[in-house]
Parts: structure tokens; sequence; C-alpha cells
């Protein structure tokens, strides 16, 4: 059940000059919080802007009182949450959305077990703050990701740290060469789909802008793998009343249907997005 | 330090008087002035987590069809200053599902119940009116005739006068257990000669206003941001001409008005019953502030307590205009 809670502001770190880890206390919420989930965060008094910003929940720390979440300023709205310091309050509403379909708990010794998918994150740009909580979880399941991770450049390579701190393997594109590979994201995934499965094949988590989730679903549809998508989408209420926030969707029976991102998803299977 | 003088006993006795918000509204008697708006509040069940619907004066459904509606393709909306366009395309259950599965959930909700009305013709809106009439746990309709007529080349049915006599008149007589509101649109030049059409044909209550038509411009592309090119604007932003309609309506017609348009606080809504309003809708707040209705009662009850006001409806129409303007200027 989501809570709107007056969520105390604990920490606000700009990691570079676009990209902020801000830490809000919010115990009841963080409890309840499932990776892949989302809240609407108030990122200032008043009417201007008027509507609540939706972002993922990126981690919910140790001590499970606070959640944190890893933005990008691109807007007027973000950019107002930068300026928010310590001891603010705002007005988060969450966990609200569906959260990944999970695996289950690998029994001990068994994560290479045949029939085991390794989990495979595949982030584009500030995608990737959907994916500390969810890595987190699966190595708890006693699973195994691995983070594929394309960007346009270097600085935009945001929150690597929360990986490399879970000893999380990483892989990087950009697509100027800055770090890593250079290229799209998919050029880390087309070997990895190439391979010949052993022990059970992989199974794709995603995150990313509309192209580059497009691109990846297509593929992991082509090559017959699981995948779950992040979407994102203009999200006025975030509880699946005013209807703005729908995706094109085409079941497997019957006709397309617009599904709504914020109560339906965030996370859809990439077979079913008709974009 | 010094002690504050005790109040006179009259005034004690006054801030301590329970404030009695209950308010009539034609044949509708409602807890307190404040209701959930159209399009907004889903089908009341999603805002459980939230609040409790017994709080409320009443809310109102999504608008319902004869028959389930996709709606638009996305992108559906567009946060404008202080407000937001949508172009949601009507999208809903259909009356069946919500008389089946939505209407029953609400038997025990403890609050008014009204079914929001919309049809692309007459018929259309008559079917809906007929499958309410009657039915257990729905205390009224609201006629949104901000729809386009399919028969007439799309024209809004709210902005033409003889197509409001008669989608009204058909909808009276299709549901005559049940009380009408006629919601107006306020995309007309004179809101006032929509709202003498909806009463001559027989409309309970007005409720008023709908969204503006409105666009946004992505310039970089130099696209319209909507995929419906055109879209209602909402929120804040509208509140100044909402509130002027509601005036100018309530001058010029003897009918109850629920009054709506960009309210975000108990101020807002008391200033709409101070223009003529005997109670409110809130819409685009309960997006962005989820409990923001029901909080919005408690802060009224409050201001009355404060100002001595014993009883909220007695603000109803009381504004006090200049001296030899009965109905304010009629140009700046
Ligand atoms: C479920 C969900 C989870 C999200 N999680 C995060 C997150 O963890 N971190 C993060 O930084 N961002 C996240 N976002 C995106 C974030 O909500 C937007 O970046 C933010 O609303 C932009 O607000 P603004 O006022 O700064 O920008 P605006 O002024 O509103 O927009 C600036 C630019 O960003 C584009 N934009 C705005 N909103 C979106 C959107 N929802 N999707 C795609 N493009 C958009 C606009 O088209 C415009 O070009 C998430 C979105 C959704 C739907
Ligand atoms: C997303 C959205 C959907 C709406 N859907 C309907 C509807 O189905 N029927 C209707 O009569 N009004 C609908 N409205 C209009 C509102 O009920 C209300 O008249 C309008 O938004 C002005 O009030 P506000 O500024 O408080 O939102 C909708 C408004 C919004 C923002
Ligand atoms: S954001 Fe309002 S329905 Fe999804």
């Amino acid at each position: 059940m989501p809570f709107d809670v007056p969520a105390r502001v604990l920490r606000h770190e700009a990691l570079n000059p676009e990209h902020f880890l801000i830490t809000l206390e919010a115990p009841r919420l963080a409890r309840a919080a499932r990776p892949g989930q989302f809240v609407m965060l108030q990122v200032r008094e008043g009417h201007d802007p008027l509507l609540r910003r939706p972002m993922s929940i990126c981690r919910v720390p140790p001590g499970g009182r606070t959640v944190q979440i890893l933005y990008k300023v691109v807007g007027e709205g973000t950019r107002y949450l930068s300026h928010q310091p310590a001891g603010a309050r705002l007005k988060m509403l969450g966990p609200l959305g569906n959260g990944f379909a999970l695996p289950e708990r690998a029994p001990r010794q068994t994560a290479r077990r045949v029939g085991t998918r390794r989990p495979i994150l595949v982030a584009g740009g500030i995608g990737v703050a959907v994916f500390p909580f969810l890595a987190e979880t699966l190595q708890r399941l006693g699973r195994r990701p691995l983070l594929l991770f394309g960007a346009r450049a270097h600085r935009d390579l945001a929150g690597l740290q929360l990986f490399r701190a879970r000893r999380i393997p990483l892989r990087l594109a950009t697509e100027d060469g800055s770090a890593g590979a250079r290229g799209f994201v998919t050029r880390l995934l087309e070997p990895l789909l190439r391979e010949k499965p052993r022990n059970g094949g992989v199974e794709l988590y995603v995150c990313g802008p509309t192209p580059m989730m497009r691109a990846v679903g297509g593929l992991a549809v082509d090559a017959g793998v699981p995948c779950q998508l992040a979407l994102e989408s203009q999200m006025p209420c975030g509880i699946g009343v005013c209807l703005g926030c729908v995706v094109r969707c085409a079941p497997q029976v019957g006709e397309p249907v617009y599904r709504r991102v914020c109560t339906e998803g965030p996370i859809f299977p990439a077979a079913e997005v008709a974009w | 330090m010094k002690r504050r003088a005790a109040p006179p006993r009259s005034i004690a006795r006054r801030a301590d008087a329970p404030v009695d918000l209950a308010v009539d509204v034609g044949p509708l008697r409602l807890r307190n002035p404040v209701l959930a708006a159209s399009g907004t509040f889903g089908y009341g069940t999603e805002f459980l987590p939230y609040l409790k619907l017994a709080d409320l004066g009443g809310f109102v459904t999504k608008g319902l069809s004869p028959r389930p509606r996709r709606g638009n393709a996305p992108p559906r909306t567009c946060e404008t200053a202080a407000g937001m366009l949508n172009a949601i395309g009507l999208a809903n259950v259909g009356v069946d599902a919500f008389l089946e599965e939505k209407l029953p959930a609400l038997r025990d909700c403890g609050t008014v119940v009204i079914a929001n009305v919309f049809g692309e013709t007459r018929d259309e809106y008559v079917q809906v009116a007929r499958r309410l009439n009657g039915a257990a746990g729905l205390h009224g309709i609201e006629l949104n005739l901000s729809c386009p007529n399919t028969e007439k080349g799309g024209i809004a049915f709210g902005v033409s006068p003889p197509l409001i006599e008669e989608v009204v008149g058909a909808v009276r007589r299709a549901a005559p257990d049940l009380p009408l509101i006629v919601k107006l649109t306020p995309n007309i030049t004179d809101i006032a000669v929509a709202a003498r059409a909806a009463k001559v044909a027989g409309a309970d209550i007005l409720s008023l206003v709908n969204t503006f038509l409105g666009m946004a411009v992505d310039l970089k592309g130099r696209r319209p941001v909507l995929d419906n090119v055109v879209g209602g604007l909402s929120g804040p932003a509208i509140k100044p001409l909402a509130l002027y309609m509601v005036h100018r309506v309530h001058r010029e017609i003897d009918l109850p008005i629920i009054g709506m348009g960009g309210i975000a606080s108990a101020v807002d809504a008391l200033e709409f019953m101070v223009a003529g309003s005997s109670a409110v809708q809130v819409g685009t707040v309960n997006f962005f502030d989820p409990t923001a209705s029901t909080r919005m009662v408690g802060d009224m009850e409050a201001w009355c307590r404060t100002q001595g006001v014993r009883r909220v409806r007695d603000l109803t129409g009381t504004l006090r205009l200049p001296a030899g303007m009965p109905g304010g200027r009629s140009a700046p």
C-alpha cells in the first residue's frame, strides 16, 4: 500500500554537476518498497511546477528507514529539486507501480545450476537509477547480476559506485568512446545474446530512453530471452486515475490496448509493448 | 510574561460552536461542500489508500459512455504554467462495467456518488442515463456537455443552446429518478446562455466549468506536444476564469451551482462559494496532492470557526458588489 508522507531530506549529494543522489527519510514507504517501483516526489512548495515528478526508488539503504533517488537535471522540476537542502521536507507518495518480477531464491551453491538464468541489467543513461535496488535484491536471492551500462559520454555514467560497492560486475559503453566500448549498449548485449545458452541462459531487465528500450526489447524478443522493460511516460498522478501515462500494448490475445504505465507498469514484458 | 486578556465571552462561545458544513444543492444533500471532480478521481476506490470517501461531500466518476473506450494515443498530457493540458479522449470502462464492477464496490462508501455521463450522439447520452436510472447506490448524474457531437460535425454539445436543450431534455426523461447536474463547457462566448438552455430543459443543478481548450507546442520539433493537438486546460491557472463564470451564471440563472476550476485549497473553495457556488469540485489538485480534498474540508471548518461563520452554506453568493453594479463591470 502506498503512503503519502512529508519526507525529510537527510543527504543530498551532487555526483557531478548534473547528477544527484538524494536520501529521504520515509520508514513506512522504505519498508514497503520493492525493486522497480517508484515515488511521486514534490520538487518544491507551491504551484510552479504543479505536478510531482516520478522517480525510481534507487536504493533502500540498510536500516530500511530511508530511500535514495538518483536523478539527472533535465528541466525546471529536477533543477528545483537539486536546490533542496538537507532538512527540507518534500511530499513523497509511494511505493507505486508493480515492480520487477523477481526470480525465486536460488538454492545454496547452485547459482550456476542448469535452469537458472543469469540476470543482465541493461541501463541507458539515467535509466540506471532503477538498478541498484534490483541488483542488491538479486544478490540477496543468490543471483549474480551483470550490469551493461551505456550512455552518451563518461560523465553520464552516473552512480557506478553504487554497483562497485556491491562488487557487481559491469561493462560500459559510451557513444563518444570516452569510457568503455564506443557505441550503444546493444553492442555489449548482442554477443551475450548470441552465446550458446550455458547454465540456463540469461534474462534481461532494461531501463533507458525509449529508442534504446525499443532496440533492446526487440533483440530480446528475437532471441527468445525473457525481458522486462521499465518504461517512462508523462505521469501527472502516478496512481492510475488521470489515464495520462498510457502505453500501447498488444496482448497475446485480443485487440491492442492502452495500459497505464503508473499502475499496470512501469515494468512490462518486452513482448507486450507495441510502441 | 504578560498574560493575554481572555476573549469576550460571546466570541469565545462562537469559536467553540461546531460549524455546520452540510449543504443542500437542489435535490442533493451533501455532508460538506467538497466533491472530487470527474476524470480526476477514477471510480473512487483508487483513493482508499489515502482518504476516507465518507469525509468528502461526494465524488463524480470518470465520464461513462455506452461502451468501453480506449481513448486517444499518447502523449495525452502536458504540464503548463500552474496547470496542465489533457486529451485523454474520454477513455472509460463503459456503463455496464461501471454498474457491474465499480458501483457495487462503493455500496458502503458513505458518500454521495455521482456518475458523469457523455455521448457522441444524443442517443448515447440517453442510453447511459437509462442504464443508470434506479441503480442502487447512485445519487445523481452529471452530464458532460464538452463532448463533440459526431452527428453535427464534431461541435461540442455545450456550445449550442438548441443542442443543450435537446440532450438535457432527453436525459431528463430517460433518468427521471436521478438528480440531474448539467456540466457546462467554458468554451463559449457567454456561458449564461448555455446555463439558461440547461435550466429550460430541466437541469436540477449546474456544474461549471469543464476544461478550457488549449495547446502546447514543442518548439524544437515544431510539433504540437499532444498527439491530439488540442487539449483541455485545468489546474490553478484557470481559477480566475472559472470564478468569473460562476459569478456570471449565479447572477443570471436561478439554479444551484457546483463551482470548479483550479481549486487547490479551502480558501479557493470558499471564494467559489462566495461567488455563487453551493458546493465545489476539486480536480487537478487530486493528481499532485491526493489528500487535498479531505484536508480542504477540515481547513474550511477551521476558517469558518475563526471567522464566526456557523453554517458554511450561508456563504453562498454573498459577494459584496460595488453599489449600483448588480452584475459587476461588463468590461474591464
Ligand atoms: C516511473 C518513472 C521513473 C523515473 N525515474 C527517474 C529516476 O530515477 N531518475 C531520473 O532522473 N528521472 C527519472 N524519471 C524521469 C523524470 O521523472 C523526469 O526526468 C522528470 O519528470 C523531468 O522533470 P523536469 O521538470 O526536470 O523536466 P521537464 O521540464 O518536465 O522536461 C525536460 C525534458 O525532459 C523530458 N522528460 C520529462 N519527463 C520525462 C519522462 N517522464 N520521460 C522521458 N522524458 C521526459 C521532456 O520531454 C523534456 O525534454 C522517471 C520517470 C518515470 C515515469
Ligand atoms: C485528466 C482529466 C480528465 C478529465 N475527465 C473528465 C471527464 O471524463 N468528464 C468531465 O466532465 N470532466 C472531466 N475533466 C474535467 C474536470 O472534471 C474539471 O472540470 C476540470 O479539470 C477543472 O477543474 P480543476 O481545475 O480543479 O481540475 C477532466 C479533467 C482532467 C484534468
Ligand atoms: S499517471 Fe495518472 S494514470 Fe498514470
